[in-house]
């Protein structure tokens, strides 16, 4: 299980839904990051954010122990700079360990909850 | 800090070019060189670690860094006193005090700053019954604005130090500062998450039962950061409604600053406001941040407490204090983001920090403190000729 995963990552079709309902946390609309680090070392992850009309910014950095799940929510991310609501863009993540990442959107904007999930695309490179 | 590339503070957001940068070696030089601009009919302004988001270090005349005064000049263990020079480093201050047994009563959430420059500032930490640092200082050396050194204390002219403590340079330029300290403790540091109303209901009894306390609300999620610090053994436990996501116990100096080396830059906009206004402002404050600003915003709100002084121009002078700041990435705008919202501070009978981004001038200031004309008067008699002043001083002051 060390080398399972992949150690790039793209989600293309980032936009965190600007409208929640319902009590918070909990019910935060939200472009959230599900990381999985089945290896035996602790992975180091840069996410790099790129937008339609200005350049990238990044990298965001966080780590994922080994052995262990990590939840991230893009709307918390502050370093190097708050990620705008209600505005596209696209996510590279680049791990020092192979890594899989599943990638979900939370829409709490009307008061029937919608979610949408998905698997972000694995590189090779 | 060269002037070919001019000079900025810790942030960024200000950048300005003086005349020239001097960095004297002894008082005595310090004291030369004022005598020199002074007959110059020049200006001349101390500075600390620039860490300073508001002008008051902005000039084009002298600049004066007073980084070769620092070092622990005097003790004495058993009246806890201390004599440091002026430039020393607040991370430097912790140290040596640990090495003689003595520590500060408190920190900010950074401590990169200088001695003279965070007591002159009126910086603080937080917790009901802990003053801002500037309450520490009981006199020193001050280089006058006619180049004289003057010994001061608290003994022989307790108002003159009132003045003193927060007066970021206007009177003079201290050499050397005496404190009065504590013996050496150690805290234990606890940060709990929790839901914001989960926190609010519970924050006057939180407020209440724990040394140091502040509390970091995160807009994008309805979240808080309770951030308690006490004496070990004496923690009370959160753990019916929020969660432990730090937990360490070290000396004072090392566990109260957290974000000394924080490698991001962010601007900053703080009030504080009479201590019974600071739940009511701080909810007009939320709504609006959550209805308007979340689109952009994400950093956290920080609201503290600070302990009532009467150190003339403190922040919270005559009053017990909370005090909320507003934070925003540099590299993001933020006027807009805090101009927006100050108007909300001064409804409730904000002060600002002097050394954070705010809009007011000497009309707007002159009510919030009972001995602003008793300071103004002092300050033209110590220097009537404004050697200390720079243009945004005078506005600020209406020199």
């Amino acid at each position: 299980m060390a080398e399972f995963g992949r150690r790039k990552w793209v989600i293309p079709g980032g936009r965190i839904p600007f409208h929640s309902t319902g009590r918070e946390p909990d019910f935060t609309s939200r472009d959230e990051l599900a990381v999985l680090n089945a290896g035996y070392s602790d992975t180091n992850l840069a996410i790099t954010l790129f937008y339609p009309d200005r350049e990238p910014v990044g990298p965001y950095e966080l780590v994922v122990k080994a052995r262990r799940t990590r939840r991230v929510r893009i709307n918390d991310l502050i370093f190097p700079e708050a990620v705008p609501l209600d505005v596209d863009y696209a996510a590279l993540i680049e791990a020092d360990n192979p890594v899989v990442i599943q990638f979900t959107r939370v829409d709490t904007g009307h008061a029937e909850t919608s979610w949408a999930g998905g698997i972000a695309f694995p590189s090779r490179g | 800090m060269g002037l070919d590339q001019g000079c900025h503070n810790w942030s960024g957001s200000l950048r300005f070019r003086p005349s020239r940068i001097e960095a004297p070696r002894t008082e005595q030089e310090l004291a030369s060189l004022v005598r020199a601009i002074a007959a110059q009919g020049r200006t001349l302004r101390p500075i600390g670690s620039a860490h300073s988001a508001s002008p008051i270090i902005v000039t084009d005349d002298v600049l004066v860094s007073l980084d070769h005064l620092k070092g622990l000049y005097e003790h004495d263990e058993r009246s806890q006193q201390v004599t440091f020079g002026a430039g020393t480093k607040l991370t430097e201050v912790g140290e040596c005090l640990h090495s003689i047994g003595l520590a500060m009563p408190t920190f900010g959430d950074v401590a990169t700053q200088t001695v003279a420059g965070a007591i002159g500032s009126g910086t603080h930490g937080s917790g009901r019954q802990l003053y801002n640092l500037s309450m520490v200082l009981i006199g020193g050396r001050l280089v006058t604005a006619d180049g004289e050194v003057r010994e001061v204390s608290f003994e022989q002219d307790p108002d003159f130090i009132r003045a003193l403590r927060v007066s970021f340079g206007t009177l003079g330029v201290f050499s050397s500062m005496r404190l009065q300290l504590e013996p050496i403790y150690d805290l234990h540091r606890q940060e709990w998450c929790c839901q914001i109303d989960d926190c609010l209901s519970r924050l006057d009894e939180i407020s209440r039962e724990n040394r140091n306390i502040d509390l970091y609300w995160y807009p994008r999620c309805d979240e808080v950061n309770l951030r308690c610090l006490n004496p070990p053994g004496k923690e009370p436990d959160y753990n019916a409604f929020a969660r432990l996501i730090d937990d360490r116990t070290g000396p004072s100096h090392k566990v109260i600053p957290k974000h000394s080396n924080l490698p991001h830059r962010f601007e900053e906009m703080e009030y504080a406001l009479p201590a019974e206004a600071g739940l009511d402002c701080f909810r007009e404050l939320r709504r609006r941040i959550k209805s308007k600003w979340r689109r952009s915003v994400a950093w956290r709100l920080l609201f503290r407490y600070i302990k009532a002084d009467d150190t003339w121009l403190s922040e919270a002078h005559g009053r017990e204090s909370v005090s909320i700041s507003l934070h925003q990435n540099s590299s993001l705008p933020f006027w807009d983001y805090f101009t927006d919202l100050e108007p909300v501070f001064r409804d409730y009978g904000g002060r600002p920090h002097w050394a954070k981004k705010h809009t007011l001038r000497a009309d707007d200031l002159r009510p919030l403190y009972p001995k602003w004309d008793d300071f103004m008067m002092l300050r033209r008699r110590m220097d009537p000729q404004g050697v200390f002043l720079t243009p945004y001083l005078k506005m600020l002051l209406d020199a």
